[in-house]
């Protein structure tokens, strides 16, 4: 008796609170009275719902500063980017010598170079969590003594510039002279394909070429130190003397 | 005073999302967790759960709906179908094998209320809200099932 009376209870409130909603649903939208309770409402809620504003405006902002710092860290390397290819055509048109601004002082410590290949490549002690990239320039004492080759987390193989493989173009900067600097394999660093009787001298600057990309052009290499091969096809052969002493050191520059 | 804290929490979570995603219904969730457990057509429990949901559905809707009577009239539905469909089933044969079931009064609970305003209003922004709040759901959904075996369990009903 009393479950059925509960039940009837329970169907009674039902519906009464169902057509009260559907009351409320029907009329409440033209009804003014009701913008004022929900700005009241809204009022009261505002003390318990402040802690969440907070914790809003706090996430907000630091998803802004987020985006703002990826935005302006990219536009630092587009302008970057752009700066290096304005500096490439002042070069060009002026045809003066210019260096990276973007070359570091950053020391690696040569961790291996191995006998068999001691004139070819180093290992170094700095990888790609120190942002070193493969194609990237290797100095010692201020002067180019070859390029990353292959690049590991912690290390980086670099290859000499007297690696017999290693060619890269290079200019005289007294004369403008184009030619390509190349390794012998046996310590020797040579500049070869230079048109004959172009006044070309030793102890002329030889630097890299605005040829290529994948190294900025205006970094030192050496001096010419005097003609190698006169080739019969009109171009000269000379022998280079790096600025760099590649036949002994402990540290390089990257 | 725990579905005032649930309320409280679903709209605090709201507050911080900016109106941006709905929330999951936390306060329906513990309101129907509560059904679950009294005996329905023998406990006033169900009755107050009307009106329960009722005044939670009008506050609601003064707060972030701005007419009265969507989630009030929803939450009021959702009672009225637990209340039906629980009371179908043996008190005694509540406890065993009444996972689907479960699971579906719950999930009715997440489902109906916003699908009001949905079909009323309309919209595609309310259709990607309404899918996005299913999905959040979804998990309190299921912990909320979690917690109702945990206490039959551990009340041995």
């Amino acid at each position: 008796m009393n479950n059925r009376r509960t039940a009837a209870r329970e169907f009674v409130h039902g519906m009464t609170a169902l057509i009260l909603a559907m009351f409320l649903l029907g009329v409440s939208s033209g009804l003014g009275v009701i913008k004022n309770i929900v700005d009241i409402w809204g009022a009261l809620l505002s003390v318990p719902e402040y802690p969440a504003v907070v914790m809003r405006e706090f996430y907000q902002s630091w998803r802004s500063w987020s985006h703002d710092k990826s935005f302006l860290s990219s536009e630092v390397k587009r302008l970057r980017s752009e700066n290096a290819e304005l500096r490439l055509e002042l070069a060009k048109v002026s045809g003066s010598k210019i260096y990276s601004e973007d070359r570091s002082q950053k020391t690696a410590r040569v961790t291996l170079r191995a006998p068999m290949s001691w004139w070819s490549e180093i290992r170094i002690d700095r990888g790609s969590q120190d942002n070193i990239a493969q194609g990237q320039a290797v100095f010692s004492s201020g002067y180019l003594i070859g390029r990353v080759s292959t690049v590991s987390r912690m290390s980086s193989w670099a290859e000499l510039i007297t690696s017999s493989s290693f060619m890269i173009p290079a200019v005289i900067d007294q004369t403008r002279e184009l030619g390509v600097i190349a390794g012998d394999g046996n310590g020797s660093v040579l500049l070869k394909y230079i048109p004959a009787g172009r006044g070309v001298r030793s102890g002329m600057k030889v630097s890299t070429a605005m040829i290529g990309d994948q190294l900025p052009p205006g970094l030192p290499i050496g001096k010419i130190a005097g003609e190698f091969i006169a080739g019969t096809d009109g171009y000269m052969t000379y022998r280079i003397e790096p600025g760099a002493d590649i036949s002994s050191f402990y540290t390089v520059e990257y | 005073m725990t579905l005032i804290i649930l309320w409280l929490i679903q709209d605090l979570l709201t507050v911080f999302t900016g109106g941006t995603m709905q929330v999951p219904g936390l306060f329906m969730l513990g309101l129907v967790f509560r059904l679950l457990f009294c005996e329905i057509g023998n406990d006033d429990e169900s009755v107050w759960a009307v009106w329960l949901a009722f005044a939670g559905g009008l506050l609601w809707d003064l707060r972030w709906i701005g007419i009265p009577g969507f989630f009030t009239l929803g939450y009021v539905i959702v009672v009225l179908i637990v209340i039906q469909v629980w009371g179908i089933i043996p008190p005694h044969g509540r406890a065993s094998g009444t996972g689907l079931i479960v699971f579906l009064l719950l999930e009715c609970s997440q489902l109906i209320p916003p699908l009001l305003p949905l079909l009323i209003l309309g919209g595609s922004t309310g259709g990607s809200y309404f899918v996005w709040q299913q999905t959040y759901s979804l998990p309190a959904i299921l912990f909320t099932m979690y917690l109702y075996f945990k206490k039959v369990k551990d009340t041995n009903l």
